[in-house]
């Protein structure tokens, strides 16, 4: 039986790389995270910032937002799924965004997101995805059109108790 | 998975964050959570006052709207302040703001959206919007403000559609 840690003891040493335009959002999201114990948060206004971020930081999950501007979270992803073109295209990513049409999800994932999570969120949702980023990660597929984890798991495989409705996003 | 995507390679790449982590996050951790929200909390006394700096930016959009039109930059810029408060409204404890931005967010999606919306409907938004805002009606169960949010809903559902 593998060790079951705390999130406080468990996250302590994961690097978090947020990347939305929102000062605000980020500063939500690094409450959360720190909340959960996590000590090492950095932030990116931009996908630009986050390219340089990643260029020289070691990060193990990035959050992005999909809308920004110039370059967008859908185009950031794609980017860091590119084996050609990316240090780590195996990085787990969420998606945490105000999009939330199944349509949206869809194109998320066919990019090559590994969860997706609709703002606002709740701090046990965001927990749920990292639980299960690392307990349960995805294979990756590669296909002639895809690189990214694999697209047939359609719920999260979130293993605590449900305590409010959270759809399969 | 469609026939001509194949064939498909699977990978399983070592799993390093749970070397990194040293073994499982537990199923289930209340405590985590709870100081999460904890800190919340604690950060919840600014959130009327955030929020209103993002009603703010709404109607500086929207003033811009009225000087450039609503296609180009300025529509764009519009709709990207709606969908942030779409995410925001909500976590900042007034939910019906994420439900008229929502809204507004549909309507001015894109330049081809933008080409046939009538502003006063884009104005019936943005100062539904303030009105939440300023009298404190914070979610759907105020019957003036899930009247309006309504409203607002069907009129933009029968310019665009509803939501795919």
């Amino acid at each position: 039986m593998a060790v079951e840690l705390p999130a406080d003891r468990a996250l302590a040493k994961v690097r978090f790389l947020i990347v939305d335009d929102n000062a605000a959002m980020r500063g939500l999201i690094r409450a959360v995270l720190a909340a959960f114990g996590c000590d090492y948060v950095f932030e990116a206004a931009d996908a630009k910032r986050a390219l340089g971020i990643l260029a020289v930081e070691q990060i193990d999950i990035l959050i992005t937002d999909w809308k920004m501007s110039p370059v967008d979270g859908l185009s950031l992803v794609r980017h860091l799924r590119d084996p050609e073109k990316s240090a780590n295209p195996f990085i787990p990513i969420i998606m945490l965004t105000a999009y939330a049409e199944p349509s949206r999800v869809r194109a998320a994932r066919d990019a090559g997101v590994t969860e997706f999570l609709a703002k606002p969120f709740s701090a046990e949702q965001l927990f749920k995805r990292v639980q299960v980023i690392v307990n349960r990660p995805r294979p990756f597929v590669r296909t002639k059109a895809f690189f990214g984890p694999d697209r047939r798991r359609v719920t999260n495989e979130y293993e605590g108790p449900e305590r409010r409705e959270d759809a399969a996003l | 998975m469609t026939q001509r995507e194949k064939p498909i390679e699977i990978i399983n790449p070592p799993n390093m964050l749970k070397v990194k982590v040293g073994g499982r996050i537990a199923p289930a951790d209340p405590a985590a959570i709870a100081r999460a929200e904890a800190a919340l909390e604690e950060i919840k006394h600014e959130f009327r006052n955030w929020l209103g700096e993002e009603v703010n930016k709404l109607e500086a959009a929207l003033t811009r709207v009225h000087a450039e039109g609503l296609e180009g930059d300025a529509g764009d810029e519009l709709f990207t302040v709606a969908h942030d408060l779409r995410g925001l409204g909500t976590t900042y404890d007034y939910p019906l703001v994420t439900r008229m931005a929502a809204s507004l967010s549909r309507l001015v999606e894109t330049s081809e959206k933008r080409a046939n919306v009538p502003l006063g409907l884009v104005e019936a938004h943005v100062g539904a919007i303030r009105a939440a805002l300023r009298q404190n009606i914070r979610t759907d169960d105020n019957a003036v403000g899930r009247s309006l949010a309504e409203e607002l809903e069907t009129r933009v559902i029968a310019l665009v559609g509803v939501p795919s």
